[in-house]
């Protein structure tokens, strides 16, 4: 879908749309596979982590490392001084209401993921300030699209469409239809 | 190969070398026999009538009534550890201590152009050791730790047993299971199916012993075919760097310590320089006229020794040091020491040529954000109900 085979290196990558349309949860996985293969960070602003989730798909919980900051300025500086130490993905749980000032972070700490070839994603809710979407080098907006029932009525999941709407190494535009199955996993 | 080098405990080294008149008389370390405590070691003549470690010193005298006894100086114990160990240093970096006091590896693989008559080496450690502790060690020398241990309790001061790899089996056959690591259960186990020796033990098939022991017991297992699967961890000399001025008279302000400071920075990284070394953090003892000393820690994050590198990190530090009282003495120490060379240029390097590790990068975040800024959770599926009992918090 996103046209290069995974989430761009080095670069960006945003996750936006409203509450509740699976961005946490494709973001979770990310990190649980990623922890497979080496260091990973989540820097979780809203406290919003289930390390029981990220369990479930056999991550290393060993190799993640969750960042709980009380400002903007200190998941900035973490996620700086973590990207230039070696982790490979580093994950921002970025609520609007504390996101005031990311505009002036974003340069930075870009020029430092580019540098330590470290995959940045980006979940956001709700519509993203223009300042993100321009340094995001890829967009992924998430949509509700339909609840999917079993045949003797209970709820199975949620269908989910994910669009790419910006993206700087592929073309964009491409877009698919996530089942978000329940229970989770 | 690895050799094992067996001499008699250091706290009863130490006593023999402040007193060498007690060498052939039954001699007990732990303490006087009056006393509550228990006996830490013997020398073989006390062992011979009976006395053994871990017994209380009042049994210890019943068993010998003749025998001396002296309390467990620290000191020179440790003097006489590290003696050894820098004795054996000097052949190879590759020396780790065992666990039994006295016992000390070599890896020996790393010699054999140095020392290519296996027979001149074990002689040369065995003079060199004596030369410094006074006693002939024992040596052992086989393919693993473990064997080489064995070899070293059954070979004799003049003579040192080599245990060639392909014939490990056939030595190990002879001992009782007693020489394994072995708790009461399996050793009772064991004993109730004439398993009595560990020939008797190899004759059994690893899945057979597996399914009738458990998993855990294949270690036990491996041991008795010679297969010790411990890494050998190197010793390193220890290093102290420390430089320390008195302040007379008492200062009281933080920008006059600074050039102090710098002073002991340019000794401390004399220092440094001299021994190829580098530092990643700096202890500073601020001592005050009538107030408790201040300590501060300031950590590098990769070594540093140039005087220039090592003041840029005080400086800041000292500046912010609430002085309650004026300073009589400043001291700066060096630790978590390294090689120096660690530090490149990064000419044919991405970046800088220097990658902070992942530990030191969150050290220094929870030295400047607090602890609870990284963590790392830990699930427990089985633990509760309740979720905050299974998932548990704690810091990087």
């Amino acid at each position: 879908m996103t046209g290069i085979g995974g989430w761009p290196v080095g670069r960006l990558s945003l996750l936006a749309g409203p509450r509740g349309c699976g961005k946490r949860t494709l973001a979770q996985r990310s990190v649980a596979a990623a922890s497979l293969t080496g260091p990973v960070a989540y820097v979780d602003f809203p406290r919003r982590l289930d390390p029981e989730f990220v369990n479930h798909f056999d991550a290393r919980l060993d190799r993640l490392l969750v960042v709980r900051p009380k400002s903007l300025k200190e998941g900035m500086a973490s996620v700086r001084v973590l990207a230039r130490a070696g982790v490979d993905l580093i994950c921002i749980d970025l609520p609007r209401t504390r996101s005031a000032g990311i505009d002036a972070e974003l340069p930075h700490l870009l020029h430092r993921v580019a540098e330590a070839d470290c995959t940045l994603l980006l979940i956001y809710d709700a519509e993203a300030d223009d300042a993100i979407r321009y340094y995001a080098s890829m967009i992924l907006a998430f949509q509700r699209s339909a609840w999917v029932f079993r045949r003797d009525g209970d709820l199975e999941g949620l269908l989910v469409d994910a669009t790419v709407v910006k993206n700087r190494l592929a073309p964009p535009g491409r877009n698919c239809r996530l089942l978000i199955p329940y229970p989770i996993p | 190969m690895i050799c094992c080098v067996r001499a008699p405990h250091p706290s009863l080294i130490a006593a023999w070398l402040k007193a060498p008149a007690l060498r052939g008389h039954p001699l007990v370390i732990g303490g006087l026999a009056h006393e509550r405590a228990s006996v830490t070691t013997a020398s073989a003549e006390a062992r011979a009538q009976g006395i053994v470690e871990g017994m209380s010193l009042n049994q210890a005298q019943q068993f010998s009534p003749d025998a001396i006894f002296q309390p467990v100086d620290e000191e020179a114990t440790a003097r006489v550890r590290q003696s050894l160990l820098s004795t054996l240093h000097h052949f190879t970096p590759d020396v780790a201590v065992g666990e039994l006091p006295g016992c000390v590896f070599l890896r020996l693989d790393r010699l054999v152009l140095r020392w290519p008559d296996r027979s001149l080496l074990l002689a040369a450690i065995s003079r060199a050791v004596e030369a410094v502790i006074r006693v002939t060690p024992t040596i052992g020398v086989a393919s693993s730790m473990f064997v080489s241990k064995i070899a070293a309790d059954h070979a004799t001061a003049a003579v040192p047993v080599i245990v060639e790899p392909e014939k490990t089996r056939a030595y190990l056959a002879r001992y009782p299971i007693d020489v394994l690591p072995l708790d009461d259960d399996l050793r009772e186990y064991l004993e109730l199916l004439g398993l009595k020796t560990i020939g008797r033990l190899q004759t059994i098939s690893r899945p057979a012993f597996r399914r009738q022991f458990g998993p855990k017991a294949l270690e036990v297992y491996d041991l008795a075919l010679g297969d010790d699967r411990r890494r050998l961890r190197p010793w390193r000399p220890a290093v102290r760097i420390e430089e320390s001025e008195p302040l007379d008279p008492p200062v009281d302000n933080t920008e006059a310590l600074q050039f102090i400071a710098r002073a002991l920075a340019e000794r401390v990284s004399a220092s440094l320089l001299a021994q190829g070394l580098g530092t990643r953090a700096i202890r500073i003892r601020l001592d005050q006229e009538a107030a408790p000393p201040i300590g501060i820690e300031v950590r590098f994050a990769y070594p540093m020794t140039t005087a220039g590198e090592l003041f840029d990190g005080l400086r800041p530090r000292l500046l912010r040091a609430t002085i309650a009282a004026p300073l009589e003495r400043i001291t700066l120490r060096a630790g978590r020491l390294e090689a120096a060379y660690v530090r490149q240029p990064g000419l044919l390097i991405r970046r800088d040529g220097f990658k902070e590790s992942i530990a030191d990068a969150v050290a220094r975040l929870q030295e400047e954000y607090g602890s609870s800024l990284v963590q790392r959770a830990e699930v427990h599926a089985d633990a509760a109900p309740l979720v905050d009992h299974r998932i548990l918090w704690k810091p990087a």
